[in-house]
């Protein structure tokens, strides 16, 4: 029975008093259509109240109605967690900014004694109303989650019913108190508006976004003079509405930036998210890269203990393939098969800008360097005619041995000394010499 | 003969001329600074652009520290590291890249704006050498810091660099022919490019030009403010705006669109997007060198004539630029500003014919490959 009232006979009520009164308001008592607003009374305390609490009952409101207007598209909207969360954060700010509003409103009322004498009993009761209907807000923001979602299948069809008169308060009678109190404080919100100061809200006065600001000031020329000189010359309420537009933007700008931006930063230094097996992973790809490096120093170590360093079998050389090793100075190197079944050991370092030369011989017998496409031939070691570079790629010494006997050897440029016995090619180690490198820098 | 006539009255007013240091109060470096309002303005805006890259190339760079380290074994790994897996990881790092390329190609427009403007004529002769300094300090942030990521382009291209100190060898007599070789180990801090190399390319981009950046980029910015702007045009400019706030805040909302734009593209299109993926992989220094090694875009200019043209006239060419641009406002004191203008203009088109096309008209010189 309290339910049926309270659910709908309160909202023909409200609605049937809100429209009938209104109506009359604005028909008989045009000028009485105010937010009698105190300004001239009060203006300092004013600006911290009345700015936060209107900045956040808008949103508040446009947040809604949009889900009663476009039931279908909100929720499309609000199944994605990013735009939900986004959803209540915004409103949860929005119903702290307008409860800040109105507290200060409020002290405000209380303190300034100029204001006394024009508050009325209405007043304090639509200030006292109106707090509890945002605390209550908050309330349900915070203790049922998510009421942007699920307000859109359960209190805006109630809504819906009661404007198509099918009223349905089932869907409601079953809520916390919580709820219910705030859906009751709405209708005696609404009733509660042709009687008070509430009514200029459906006067909404777009013109004043756009329209060249007046105010009303005792002023002096003198007074206008310093103001003037104080904007650089521009007229003074010009030069306050660019400020003010300045100053919001940035303020604007920065709060944009500072959730973007931070957001960003806070990520970057929790560091990574990452499941047990991309962790192996990524421990695998490291330690692949410290084993390459390992291999690269254990080289350089061979290279300063050792007289001898052993290439490749004889038998892996290739005439048309380059093996790449690496010589005395950590250069690296290409061996071939050359003539006789002899090896044939040639720099792989570009002699125009230090490249790495490619392994593959074309048909001319001629190897490439990408970088700037220099050939050389890999006989003599001489780079084509017109070639970036121009000296010719250096041959290596090279050491044949069995074991750890010598069979034969060449110096570069030098005859060969010893012979091979190819029935014997697959116990032949082909080897770069110490020896070979002195006297080259 | 009056005071003010001896070498000491001359030396003194010279110095007085350039640091007025009774211009050294707020007042006059901020409060009394006016903008000139002309059709070139808004080449005004162009430092402060450079000085917002800056910023932007400090704080990222700030935070790629936290998770770089400069091994050759491990370089890579960590920069892969933070592109993949740390969250922001790889915007951070797109935002340090583009931010660079707009940083040297907003520092170039600005160069040659200046130069348009006369702005280095007298009493401005320190902003326009620290402006210099800082072109070249620039140029050597991009340098080092592409070594960092121990890619395969990363190290081949530094390698070319590096090696072209080199052949400066071939053109000087006797012992001295292989003094560039031995700086040019000196600089590496061993026979090829090692770990050695990264260190010190770690060293002087994360902590030496820093810190010179600060001291020339304070000369300069005081320089800037007590001189004021120059005027730019040839005939006086009728109207002046007040740098503070009017300025001020035209500029910073120049910067809040700059760095929308900036985050968008970062977070749209990664900068690795425009090479060949092989050329990302580790450094391999036992294999080939993989093809397309290239430098920056923004070395194109020297890079490709270097390709086509021999190498002494190249040098000759470019030490000729540094040489003027250092010595501008002595060679250009009495040229007005059209004739700037034109020389800018000119130079300007090169810059953008090199950038654009030189790939092209290196394939056409050597006959495409």
């Amino acid at each position: 029975m309290t339910d049926t009232f309270l659910l709908v006979g309160l909202p023909y009520v409200a609605i049937g008093v809100m429209l009938v009164g209104t109506l009359y308001r604005f028909r008989r008592r045009e000028y009485g259509v105010s937010a009698l607003s105190s300004q001239m009374l009060e203006d300092r305390a004013l600006v911290f109240g009345t700015i936060p609490w209107h900045l956040g009952i808008v949103t508040l409101l446009v947040g809604h109605l949009v889900p009663f207007l476009m039931p279908g598209v909100w929720r499309a909207l609000v199944s994605h967690r990013v735009f939900l969360l986004s959803v209540e954060a915004v409103g949860l700010s929005a119903a702290m900014l307008a409860a800040l509003g109105l507290g200060v409103l409020m002290v405000r009322r209380a303190l300034a004694s100029r204001l006394q004498s024009v508050t009325s009993v209405m007043d304090q009761v639509i200030l006292a109303l109106l707090l509890a209907q945002v605390v209550l807000g908050m309330l349900v923001a915070t203790n049922f989650r998510w009421g942007s979602s699920w307000a859109s299948g359960t209190l805006w069809p109630y809504v819906w019913g009661l404007l198509t008169l099918r009223p349905n308060p089932g869907l409601v009678a079953e809520m916390p108190a919580v709820i219910k109190l705030h859906v009751v404080g709405a209708w005696i919100i609404a009733l509660c508006i042709p009687f008070s100061r509430l009514v200029h809200a459906f006067s909404v006065p777009i013109q004043y976004l756009t329209r060249a600001p007046q105010r009303v000031i005792w002023t002096t020329e003198r007074r206008l003079r310093s103001l003037q000189e104080q904007a650089g010359g521009e007229d003074p309420m010009e030069a306050r509405r660019h400020v003010l537009h300045g100053v919001s933007a940035l303020a604007g700008a920065s709060a944009l930036l500072s959730l973007g931006v931070l957001d960003k930063f806070a990520r970057f230094f929790r560091g990574d998210s990452m499941s047990a097996d991309q962790r192996e992973r990524l421990m695998e790809r490291k330690l692949e890269r410290v084993r390459e490096t390992e291999t690269e120093r254990a080289l350089e170590v061979e290279r300063m203990k050792r007289d001898l360093i052993p290439v490749g079998r004889l038998t892996e050389l290739k005439a048309k393939n380059g093996l790449y090793f690496i010589d005395y100075q950590m250069r690296p190197a290409l061996a071939f098969l050359g003539e006789g079944g002899l090896p044939l050991l040639i720099s792989a370092k570009c002699t125009h800008l230090g490249c790495t030369v490619a392994s593959d011989v074309d048909d001319q017998g001629r190897i490439l360097c990408p970088c700037h496409m220099s050939y050389f031939d890999v006989r003599s070691g001489e780079p084509s005619e017109g070639a970036p570079a121009k000296a010719p790629l250096a041959h290596l010494g090279w050491v044949i041995r069995e074991g750890e006997t010598v069979v034969a050897s060449q110096l570069p440029g030098g005859a060969v000394e010893g012979t091979i016995d190819p029935t014997r090619a697959e116990s032949y180690e082909v080897c770069i010499a110490r020896k070979h490198t002195e006297g080259r820098a | 003969m009056s005071p003010e006539d001896t070498s000491i009255g001359r030396a003194v007013r010279f110095l007085s001329d350039r640091f007025p240091v009774d211009k050294l109060s707020f007042a006059a470096l901020v409060g009394k600074k006016e903008v000139p309002v002309h059709k070139m303005s808004w080449a005004y805006y162009l430092g402060g652009l450079v000085l917002f890259f800056f910023g932007i190339q400090l704080t990222t760079g700030l935070l790629l520290l936290f998770y770089y380290q400069p091994s050759v074994s491990d370089a890579h790994a960590s920069v892969d590291y933070l592109t993949h897996d740390v969250a922001g990881g790889a915007l951070i790092r797109n935002l340090h890249a583009w931010s660079c390329s707009a940083m040297i190609l907003t520092l170039l427009v600005h160069l040659l704006t200046t130069f348009a403007m006369k702005g280095f004529a007298k009493p401005r002769e320190v902003t326009w050498l620290s402006g210099v300094a800082l072109l070249i300090i620039t140029f050597a942030f991009g340098f080092t810091g592409y070594l960092l990521p121990w890619h395969q382009i990363a190290v081949n291209a530094t390698k070319i660099g590096l090696q072209s100190i080199e052949q400066v060898g071939q053109y000087l007599p006797g012992a001295l022919a292989t003094l560039p070789t031995r700086l040019r180990e000196a600089i590496q801090g061993e026979p090829s490019v090692g770990q050695a190399t990264l260190s010190r390319f770690f060293a002087i981009h994360v902590v030496v030009l820093p810190l010179f950046t600060m001291a020339v980029l304070g000369l300069h910015l005081l320089s800037v403010q007590i001189h004021g702007m120059s005027q730019g045009v040839d005939r006086p400019a009728d109207k002046t705006e007040r740098f503070f706030p009017f300025f001020v805040l035209k500029d910073l909302s120049l910067w809040g669109v700059v760095f929308f734009i900036l985050a968008t593209i970062a977070l749209c299109v990664p900068f690795e997007s425009f090479f060949s993926f092989p050329l990302f992989e580790p450094y391999d220094p036992l294999g080939s060198t993989p093809d397309g090694i290239k430098p920056e875009w923004y070395f194109y200019f020297v890079y490709y004539p270097l390709e086509m043209l021999p190498f002494w006239l190249v040098n000759l060419v470019m030490a000729g630029a540094v040489f003027v641009l250092a010595a501008a406002p002595r060679i250009f004191r009495g040229t007005g500003r059209q004739t700037l203008r034109t020389l800018a203009a000119g130079a300007a088109a090169y810059l953008i014919v090199m950038t654009l096309f030189g790939h092209r008209i290196y394939a056409m010189v050597k006959g495409g490959h």
